[in-house]
């Protein structure tokens, strides 16, 4: 091989030109990220077999087990067995279980995102490439929230289609099981031809009387099937179909399975609670560079803080309270499911109710605080990953 | 520090792109410790260079701050007439690098993460995969995951990620560490390619031989300074030599040597042959002819002269060893 000297190097006018400031050619230098790039790291993702089973099992896999044991316990043990679906089911399973394993899922994802290229040598690889750092990181957002988004949904229609399809054939009214459907007067009808029942169970104003031996113990007609009883005295009658005519208000707010409305409301909300989760770990696993102790706090912070600042009324901590981002999506959780966090121990009743002991916070700024909480970490997470040694 | 051609090449100023690299007053700080202090650097375009140094010498180190992965303190640099890191975007667009070891996802094939690293690139760089893998010698093996792939593989893998974006310069640092021999082989192979196609190849290793072997040019880094840089012809052309005489009487021909005018010129020391002479840089043949005079006319019976080619390691280990010397 012979020598080369700065003699022999290409003549200027070969050489490429410098572009302009700010402009290349591609537009590599673009925060944006291209679709090609969010595509290719969904693939990475999805590659990754561990973390994949791990948000199926937690997604998909318990809440489908948990009801596929309901079912089978209803077709073989119809009797002692209630149906697997119904509201009360779906109230469960929207507002405690998906929420729950759904935001450890996606924060575990988020932090997957936001640390393996760094923890496998692979960042290097990409910061070479002359691409901008900010969309290297911006495009691990919309390629991982394509993997986590989905899978809550596949999770969550079917608890939703286990709850509307497999829902019990009567409610339950004060203990009594009631034909569900009927209008007011149909109602009180029913409540005249089982005129001990609704005296005995159902909340009435006035003295029971005296000709009617109701048994000690509350509910205990709940397990006996809504049929006519005997014969009762006309007055009886009368004073019974009148209690449910009173009780109407109730009856009609008890729901055999879920509103299509109620339904709608919790997916969006479970699927924000999923969003937050993923963003979060995503930006605070860019911070740390790694994984587990990302992973760790995430799951400190929605297990044990979160329903600690919810359970404390310290006059004081209360705008720090509002400002904690797993308040403000707690805050947002549909009205038609029992409290997911803030309930009071002991007190039934869902959103709103008498058992609703959340802090006083608008919508608004329910929403404020998400939307900075998502801004700040991803911020804090590009920042990191812009300035971090590669 | 020494410099040959490079520094003295005419018309530099007028022609500044003439240089793939070019770095002034390069310094990057660890704390209390300088691991690259004021780098004049000056790569000619379409050569293959190499940038040698004892482990530690801040090799690396360079590589990353010439390719943004970390910042420099001070001084100024370009990469193919673009400054950077204010063009970063635009140069590194033309440029591939291996930096350390090259890893890789594990849990993806070879030719997922060129597809990971293609995205990155402009969107011609996606069929540059398979003519990457199978120029690499990958072919085979692109769709098995990368967690089976051995040293060798991954280096491979790593300059094909490399030519996704059919670079003018490769920067590829210690690209032979963890090679078998056929492996070296291969990877020398595949640089010289490059190199015929007239991209410039920026080649950081300790290993002088391969270096020798490969590259065109080369600098020196020690202790994160350039002490000499230039075309390794130049450079070797400036280094002693060393002369290998087989005679009788090495003793009395070593005390004659001494007796003459030569005698502080050169050095002489018994060999297991006759002598070994050490002679100035610069002697030319008039030195050696004059050696054989002064033998012959002691009466030595001088059965061989033979000049002895300084290699690059030598030369290497002659001017570190001047560094450690405080002489």
């Amino acid at each position: 091989m012979t020598a080369t000297s700065p003699s022999d190097a290409p003549a200027p006018e070969q050489a490429p030109q410098p572009t302009p400031v700010g402009h290349s050619h591609d537009g590599r230098g673009s925060p944006v990220p291209t679709a090609g790039m969010i595509a290719t790291r969904i693939m990475e993702l999805r590659k990754r077999r561990g973390l994949m089973i791990a948000l199926i099992v937690m997604n998909i896999g318990l809440p489908a087990l948990f009801l596929f044991i309901r079912l089978l316990g209803h077709a073989f043990w119809p009797r002692t067995s209630p149906p697997a679906g119904g509201n009360q089911i779906f109230g469960v399973l929207a507002a405690g279980f998906l929420p729950t394993f759904g935001f450890l899922a996606a924060a575990t994802a988020g932090c997957t995102a936001g640390s393996r290229d760094l923890t496998e040598g692979m960042f290097r690889h990409l910061v070479v490439t002359g691409r901008s750092r900010l969309a290297l990181y911006l495009a691990r957002i919309p390629a991982g929230l394509a993997i986590v988004v989905p899978m809550v949904a596949i999770g969550y229609t079917i608890v939703c289609a286990v709850c509307a399809f497999a829902a019990p054939t009567v409610i339950t009214d004060n203990g009594v099981n009631v034909p569900p459907g009927l209008s007011r007067a149909g109602f009180a009808n029913w409540g005249g031809n089982h005129a001990e029942l609704v005296v005995c169970n159902f909340p009435s104003n006035g003295p029971v009387p005296g000709n009617v031996d109701c048994p000690s113990g509350p509910g205990w007609w709940s397990v006996s099937t809504a049929t006519p009883g005997q014969a009762a005295p006309a007055p009886l009658e009368a004073l019974a179909a009148k209690i449910a005519s009173q009780d109407y208000p109730g009856y009609v707010g008890i729901l055999r399975s879920p509103p299509t409305s109620v339904m709608i409301e919790a997916g969006l909300w479970i699927e924000l609670e999923a969003t937050v989760a993923f963003i979060l770990g995503l930006g605070l696993a860019s911070l740390m560079g790694q994984r587990t102790g990302s992973v760790i706090l995430l799951f400190v912070f929605q297990i044990i803080l979160t329903p600690i600042l919810s359970g404390v009324g310290i006059a004081h901590l209360q705008s720090l309270q509002r400002s904690f981002v797993g308040l403000a999506v707690a805050r947002l959780e549909p009205s038609g499911l029992p409290m997911a966090i803030g309930g009071m121990p002991g007190v039934t009743g869902g959103v709103g109710g008498p058992g609703d002991a959340r802090l006083p916070e608008s919508a608004t700024e329910a929403v404020c605080v998400i939307i900075a909480w998502l801004a700040a970490w991803t911020t804090l997470g590009a920042w990191r990953m812009m300035t971090r040694d590669a | 520090m020494i410099t040959t051609a490079v520094e003295g090449a005419p018309g530099r100023l007028a022609d500044e792109y003439r240089w793939a690299v070019e770095t002034h007053g390069l310094t990057k700080r660890f704390g209390a410790k300088t691991a690259v202090n004021g780098v004049e650097l000056l790569v000619p375009r379409g050569s293959a260079f190499g940038y040698l140094g004892p482990n530690g010498a801040g090799k690396t180190t360079l590589i990353r701050v010439l390719l943004g992965l970390t910042r420099a303190d001070a001084g100024t640099m370009s990469l193919l007439g673009y400054p950077v890191p204010r063009h970063r975007d635009a140069a590194l667009a033309r440029v591939g690098a291996i930096v350390d070891e090259p890893r890789f996802h594990r849990h993806l094939t070879g030719r997922q993460n060129l597809r990971l690293l293609a995205a990155a690139r402009e969107p011609a760089a996606r069929d540059r995969i398979g003519p990457a893998l199978e120029r690499v010698g990958l072919a085979q093996r692109g769709d098995d995951r990368v967690s089976g792939y051995s040293m060798g593989m991954r280096q491979r893998l790593g300059v094909a990620a490399c030519l996704l974006g059919d670079p003018e310069m490769l920067i590829l640092d210690e690209p032979m560490n963890g090679l078998d021999p056929a492996g070296m082989a291969q990877m020398r192979d595949i640089i010289l390619s490059m190199v015929a196609e007239g991209r410039t190849v920026v080649l950081s290793s300790h290993l002088l031989d391969e270096v020798e072997r490969t590259c065109d040019a080369v600098a020196i880094v020690d202790r994160g300074s350039i002490i000499a840089q230039g075309p390794i012809s130049e450079l070797l052309a400036g280094a002693q030599l060393a002369l290998q005489v087989e005679c009788s009487e090495p003793g009395r021909a070593r005390a004659l040597l001494a007796g003459t005018t030569l005698g502080a010129r050169v050095e002489a020391v018994p060999s297991a042959l006759g002598l070994g002479i050490t002679l100035p840089a610069g002697a030319g043949r008039d030195v050696i002819a004059e050696i054989n005079r002064v033998l012959v006319e002691g009466g030595i019976s001088v059965y061989r002269l033979q000049p002895v080619q300084t290699s690059l390691e030598s030369w290497f280990l002659q001017v570190t060893t001047r560094l450690e010397d405080p002489e």
